[in-house]
């Protein structure tokens, strides 16, 4: 595997601010790897992310996506990423279609056409099968006003992956959802990883969603306090539960992490 | 059972196979498609990003009525109450035709206002997030500030025509082949119109605080750049503030073409059209070029 996500050195001090908000981190991602980057509020997980997508500049270090440096080579970056903020980032004034069609015209995937029907055929059986997999066929042409929160995160995850990017970086992407829509979501980006081998850059605050993944940075006060996998890590906890032959709990371990600064 | 395809693959596949024929189904033809269509040059890209952008802008506008409104509503107050007045009182003793210097002010001046106006979606667009959207995007950013002028000219060019209505009710009219002429200079004029207020709204973040900035740029250029008072003996400081004005030479320009081959024209208009060109040219290029450095930056450098 080839390292697709290079982060050496990487500090960032807002204008202003006394402490740097990430402090001298170091991490690499592999190809196709699903990796996690967890931290209480505050801690860095937000800023780093932007750094990686090339919306916020850093103080120093180096940090390199798919072999491109952030600062001097931003656009080659933006071409392999796709990216769901922490906030929604859809227009409310258009409709879904509109969402994405916008989207896939700036990232250069079609021409642009000033109605669905005059786009390209590709376009449309894409739009539709895509939408279709996370179930908002039917709310495909209503306005963003008039979706719920979980699809309008649904609505983010097809645009984003419609210029197949080679990084997805996802900032807290099931943040007010309910339990239903975090599976189904879960489910549709499970596929994604297998049909395209996507790497994928989760942030979140439910440590659940973190037990299937690959590697997991726990980031505390803008510095890494561990990167292991999910099984290291509770296996590096002392922990003492009932019954005894049960490991720890990746939220366990984290907590673990956070408060006594266990090693892997 | 699934039917099978034999496809030529032609690029973009992630495992280099090119010019092979290979087995794929339907859905693996419309995965692989996007990748493939995404190898098209730079240079169409930039322009398929600035008429997305654009196409944004427009559609927005048609549906939102109550700017399409103010769009309309606006030459109503500024030709029909303010010109109005002026021609009125003002019009005597001038030594040229009032009425049509005050229509060709107008028309330049509604461009200027309504792009202005317009382009203050660039902060709602900051408040709603939809801007990260644009910011993460592989396109320059100078794309994503010419089709926000670009869509913003849509609005200001219906207020355009407003004025024009307007000025046909109060008894104003232009010959339709020059009406032409300036209809063809008002993209140049948007865009020098839009550049100025990117000035200035590329580093405001708040809506309030953007509606002040517009105000802050049209109101001075109504009255300095001479779009209903005559400005051809201004000296001192009011001279100086005329000649940096944007909106100053774009208003000569516009006057030199309604005027050409009259009587009138050496008493209306104040410089030659080339400088005019040529004043146009570098006070937009100067402002397009800080004020999209503004806007990428604003939220970068933090």
């Amino acid at each position: 595997m080839s390292t697709v996500i290079e982060v050496r050195n990487l500090v960032k001090r807002y204008k202003g601010a006394k402490t740097p908000s990430v402090d001298d981190i170091s991490f690499s991602v592999e190809r196709g790897e699903f990796f996690a980057f967890l931290g209480p509020n505050g801690a860095g997980k937000t800023t780093t992310i932007s750094i990686l997508t090339t919306t916020l500049s850093k103080t120093s270090g180096e940090v390199r996506i798919a072999g491109f440096d952030v600062a001097r080579q931003a656009r080659q970056v933006r071409e392999k990423v796709g990216i769901i903020f922490q906030q929604p980032s859809l227009d409310p004034n258009l409709t879904a279609e509109e969402n994405i069609r916008f989207h896939a015209c700036l990232y250069g995937m079609y021409g642009y056409r000033p109605s669905f029907r005059l786009m390209p055929a590709a376009y449309q059986s894409k739009v539709i099968e895509l939408a279709e997999l996370v179930g908002i066929e039917d709310a495909l042409f209503k306005p963003i006003k008039k979706l719920s929160g979980g699809m309008q995160r649904k609505l983010e995850i097809i645009r984003s992956l419609i210029h197949t990017p080679d990084v997805l970086f996802l900032d807290e992407p099931t943040q007010g959802l309910d339990a239903v829509s975090r599976r189904s979501l879960w489910e549709y980006l499970d596929e994604t990883r297998r049909r395209y081998g996507t790497t994928v850059f989760l942030t979140t605050h439910y440590i659940d969603e973190a037990e299937q993944v690959d590697t997991v940075c726990i980031i505390n006060r803008g510095r890494i306090a561990v990167c292991a996998s999910p099984e290291e890590m509770r296996r590096a906890v002392r922990f003492d539960p009932t019954p005894k032959v049960c490991l720890p709990s990746l939220e366990d371990a984290y907590v673990a992490f956070l408060k006594e600064g266990v090693a892997a | 059972m699934t039917e099978k395809l034999y496809v030529e693959v032609l690029g973009g596949m992630s495992d280099g196979r090119h010019g092979d024929m290979v087995e794929m189904t339907l859905a693996e033809v419309v995965l692989a498609d996007t990748s493939s269509v995404r190898k098209r040059s730079r240079a169409f890209r930039e322009l398929n990003s600035i008429l997305t952008v654009m196409a944004r802008e427009i559609t927005l506008l048609l549906k939102s009525p109550s700017t399409l409104v103010v769009s309309l509503a606006m030459p109503i107050m500024m030709m029909g109450m303010i010109g109005g007045n002026l021609m009125q009182n003002m019009a005597g003793g001038l030594g040229f035709d009032f009425g049509s210097f005050m229509l060709v002010g107008m028309l330049v001046n509604m461009l200027f206002m309504m792009v202005s106006m317009n382009m203050t979606s660039l902060v709602e667009d900051r408040e709603t997030d939809f801007n990260q959207e644009m910011l993460v995007s592989p396109v320059s950013r100078y794309s994503l500030v010419i089709g926000k002028i670009l869509g913003a000219t849509f609005g200001a060019i219906l207020s355009m025509v407003g004025a024009l209505l307007v000025g046909l009710a109060m008894g104003i009219t232009l010959p339709v082949e020059k009406l032409l002429l300036i209809l063809a200079l008002s993209p140049l004029f948007c865009l020098t119109g839009g550049a100025l207020a990117m000035m200035l709204i590329g580093l405001i973040r708040s809506k309030k605080a953007a509606n002040m900035a517009v105000t802050l740029i049209t109101m001075p250029q109504m009255f300095l750049s001479g779009a209903i008072i005559p400005i051809n003996h201004s000296d001192g400081l009011l001279m100086v503030l005329s000649r940096l004005m944007p909106m100053t030479y774009c208003l000569d320009l516009a006057r030199a073409v309604v005027n050409a081959g009259t009587p009138e024209y050496d008493s209306v208009v104040m410089f030659d059209p080339i400088v005019n060109f040529a004043a146009i040219a570098a006070l937009t290029l100067v402002c397009l070029v800080a004020g999209t450095f503004f806007y990428a930056q604003s939220g970068k450098n933090r």
